[in-house]
């Protein structure tokens, strides 16, 4: 009998060491995020043979990997659904703006707005020599004008936002990239001795998951050959759209171009959007993620093909209530101004005659003014003179209406310094006359001037469009959330660390010790009686 | 299933964030009673909100307008009466003066009465309210007959119906054209004079020349222009009384229309005080629940 025993007890010494060391590492990130918890795989030492026939005899246990728990399934599945969730993160959020810029149903929105404008005028009805109302009528006209100005300038501001966050967006793809090819390189020689780089693979499932919830990516390790040594030589890929973003050591970044004015998708879009390209240069088709719900709300138009032939995301994103206010205010001053309602030609403001100020006969009672009129170019209304000759064509007055957006949407000059200007009559002579007023009172109820119904069921239906797409995506959101939750949680299931675990574990490994340190201490006894006493 | 600490917290945190959510949303009812707050609450009620505003609106408009008629129509009606009285004082002092007896003396002193009426009634043709001559068609800001010549100022076209809206497309007639009344229902043109005033004059220079029987014929005349006033003041109690009817239909709908909106947006109280009670209650298990499934690890058994 040699010192066998000693050499035994001490394997068992060192495996529990280890062991404990693993549960204490794993102790220490129990709150680490995308941390899998690692265990020893341990085996028994190769035995030794006897040569008298006893059998083979034990030669204590080894610790021969350091493993991670982990199903790389759930890390597929995780990815895929949070390339939804994020899409509908993004999209729920934009919204969730839009609401609160329409600001309906309130006491302040667009029908309040309306409403007291058409009060005014029923008050101008009864009274219509009065300076007092004509002034009223002015005013409110300008607070329907204001308001659309200033929805269209928040519209342009969010979109202006939401592109912001688009760059910021791309510039994180760029860093999270580099941050995964770094990772590449290290886990890849870290694991050439054939370990596995347990704690920097976890790193590098966090980076992954952060960028599968910006953009559709597909992660894969693909076995590309093998290593002198017989082992698989594994690189790890991610591509979009089935380009790679990082393949193995290599980082392919993305880009972001402003667009030209000719490369504007939709005509209502402001100057300066940004594309989102591949630094080559090439096409990048985003899919999913948060950068799609971006660009699903900044461009979508309800697929509609824009001026220079581009056709917009099949959403109802922010040009599209752009396109809509420009359409309402087109129409309704279309109808207002010159009682052009769905191509028949009516009685409106233009056809009347205000009051004669100095009330001497009928030569100086205005005639021919259209209510609303465009801002210029130097943000000033233009009177209704430089909006529409008095010799233009009826084409060439359509023509007009088309340059009237929500931005540029204001009340003429003349009603503005002139309040006499705004037309009731239907005769320069009569001050009491209110022949066109009616008519203009009348086009509140023309179901004929929208084709959602009079102006009050266009923006009723505008109002309720966004509230069921919003609404919408709160549901989407709301379920994608629960699926990636539920995902999270098996993961966490798998790969967690669980205290309770750990705790029972430790005792299980320092009682091994405590015994294979009993064992010691025996054999001590042992060779101590052997050796000192005997003799 | 293996069940590992981060789990449960991390459903903790979830689930108590949830609760604490919908705790909020009752909570954003009660301070606004309001269902909705934003459309996608429900595009529905959001829908039905935007509509139900304007119909309220449009209605108190419509009071509005109602009111404004009535009292225009008010003073219409209380001239037309003050003109009856002109008139049928005129009738009287016309059978008077038909009297042949009547010495030259007191045919003067009907004269000088009739004269009285006649710049009282060129007085009424030129009512005003709130600055606005009421019989003057269209030209408000113009009196109807010239006080000097008693002739009219104006035209005015029995067509220059002055219209106040008090429904959708449904309006109303406000006021009485000054040839409708003062020229027997034709229309009023400038420098004539209008039927009224002519027979006033006639019958002054019936009585300047002591004409019994020419004031006697004028007698008939002065029945027509009393049938005349008669048939405008029905036409104008008849408005009046549509006028009542639809302001008592605008009140009742404007009830209806006010509680309708408020069915579709506003909070039942009760009702959501008792979900926020029971939402708090949830909070609370949510909270007493995690505390202790959070506490307790095998670490506080092991000594």
């Amino acid at each position: 009998m040699s010192f066998f025993g000693f050499n035994v007890a001490l394997r068992g010494l060192y495996t529990a060491q280890k062991s404990l060391d693993i549960v204490n590492h794993n102790i220490n990130n129990v709150n680490t995020t995308g941390y899998s918890r690692q265990y020893a795989v341990q085996t028994a030492a190769r035995p030794m043979s006897t040569y008298n026939g006893t059998g083979m005899i034990g030669t204590g246990s080894n610790i021969n990997a350091v493993e991670r728990m982990r199903d790389e399934y759930l890390d597929y599945k995780y990815w895929g659904e949070n390339i939804i969730y994020g899409e509908w993160e993004a999209k729920r959020s934009v919204l969730a703006d839009l609401e609160a810029l329409f600001n309906e149903p309130s006491d302040s929105g667009f029908t309040t707005v309306l409403n007291n404008f058409f009060s005014s005028l029923q008050e101008l009805a009864k009274d219509p020599s009065s300076p007092a109302v004509r002034a009223l009528v002015s005013q409110r006209g300008v607070t329907v004008a204001k308001y659309f100005n200033s929805m269209a300038a928040h519209l342009e501001k969010l979109q202006d936002d939401v592109n912001y966050r688009i760059r910021t967006k791309v510039e994180e793809i760029n860093s999270l990239a580099t941050q995964i090819q770094q990772l590449n390189r290290q886990i890849y020689i870290a694991e050439l001795g054939g370990n596995t780089a347990n704690d920097l693979r976890d790193q590098r499932g966090v980076l992954v998951d952060k960028l599968s919830k910006i953009i559709n990516i597909e992660a894969n390790e693909v076995v590309v050959g093998t290593l002198p040594d017989g082992t698989e030589d594994k690189h790890f890929i991610i591509t979009i759209s089935g380009k790679a973003l990082v393949n193995h050591f290599d980082v392919s970044k993305l880009s972001v171009v402003q667009r030209e004015e000719d490369e504007k998708v939709n005509a209502e879009d402001i100057s300066g959007l940004y594309e989102i390209k591949w630094a080559d240069g090439n096409i990048l088709e985003v899919k999913g993620g948060e950068l799609r719900g971006y660009l699903d709300v900044r461009d979508g138009n309800g697929g509609e093909v824009g001026p220079n032939g581009i056709q917009s995301p099949m959403y109802k994103g922010i040009p599209y209530y752009m396109k809509k206010l420009n359409e309402f205010v087109q129409t309704f001053a279309k109808a207002f101004n010159e009682g052009i309602i769905g191509g028949t030609d009516g009685y409106g403001h233009a056809d009347g005659y205000g009051i004669d100020p100095d009330g001497d006969g009928p030569a100086a009672a205005s005639h021919g003014i259209r209510f609303f009129t465009m801002l210029g170019p130097d943000g000033q209304p233009l009177s209704s003179a430089a909006f529409i000759d008095e010799s233009a064509t009826p084409s060439e007055i359509e023509q007009r209406y088309k340059q009237l957006t929500a931005k540029n949407f204001a009340v003429s000059l003349d009603v503005t310094t002139d309040y006499n200007t705004i037309a009731a009559s239907s005769n320069g002579a009569e001050v009491g006359n209110i022949d066109i007023l009616n008519a203009l009172l009348k086009m509140r109820h023309d179901e004929h001037m929208f084709s959602e119904g009079a102006p009050e069921d266009f923006m009723k239906s505008l109002v309720s469009n966004l509230g069921v797409d919003s609404q919408q995506a709160t549901n989407y959101l709301e379920r994608q959330e629960t699926i990636v939750n539920q995902v999270e949680s098996n993961r966490l299931s798998v790969s967690g660390v669980s205290l309770d675990e750990e705790m029972a574990n430790m005792v299980r490994y320092l009682h091994a010790y405590n015994s294979a340190a009993m064992m010691i201490s025996t054999m001590n006894e042992i060779y101590d009686v052997l050796i000192n006493r005997m003799g | 299933m293996r069940v590992t600490n981060n789990m449960l917290i991390n459903n903790m945190i979830g689930y108590i964030g949830k609760n604490l959510y919908n705790m909020s949303k009752y909570q954003n009812q009660l301070a606004t009673g309001k269902k909705i707050s934003v459309p996608s609450d429900n595009p529905v009620v959001a829908a039905r909100a935007l509509k139900l505003r304007t119909d309220v609106a449009e209605i108190e408009q419509y009071q509005r307008n109602v009111e404004d008629a009535q009292s225009w129509l008010d003073i219409t009606e209380n001239t037309l009466s003050q003109i009856g009285d002109v008139l049928q004082r005129a009738r009287e002092l016309a059978v008077q003066g038909a009297n042949g007896p009547l010495g030259q003396d007191d045919t003067n002193k009907i004269k000088a009465e009739v004269e009285q009426l006649r710049t009282q009634l060129i007085h009424l043709a030129n009512t005003t309210y709130a600055g606005r001559y009421i019989f003057s068609g269209y030209k408000t800001d113009k009196p109807l007959i010239d006080e000097s010549t008693g002739d009219f100022a104006i035209d005015v076209s029995n067509s220059e119906a002055i219209k106040f809206e008090i429904g959708v497309g449904d309006d109303i007639n406000i006021n009485v054209t000054g040839g409708d009344l003062f020229n027997g229902g034709g229309d009023a043109s400038a420098t004539n004079r209008g039927k009224l005033i002519e027979d006033f004059d006639n019958f002054i220079t019936a009585l300047g020349n002591g004409d019994h029987s020419a004031v006697s014929n004028l007698i008939a005349d002065i029945d027509d222009d009393i049938n005349n006033l008669l048939r405008i003041r029905a036409d104008v109690g008849a408005r009046q009384n549509r006028l009542e009817l639809t302001a008592n239909r605008l009140g009742s709908d404007n009830i209806a229309f006010t509680k309708l909106m408020s069915e579709n947006e506003d909070v039942d109280m009760s009702e959501t005080i008792i979900n926020l009670k029971n939402e708090e209650n949830v909070y609370r298990a949510s909270l007493a629940g995690g505390a202790r499934i959070i506490m307790p690890t095998l670490v506080d058994f092991l000594k």
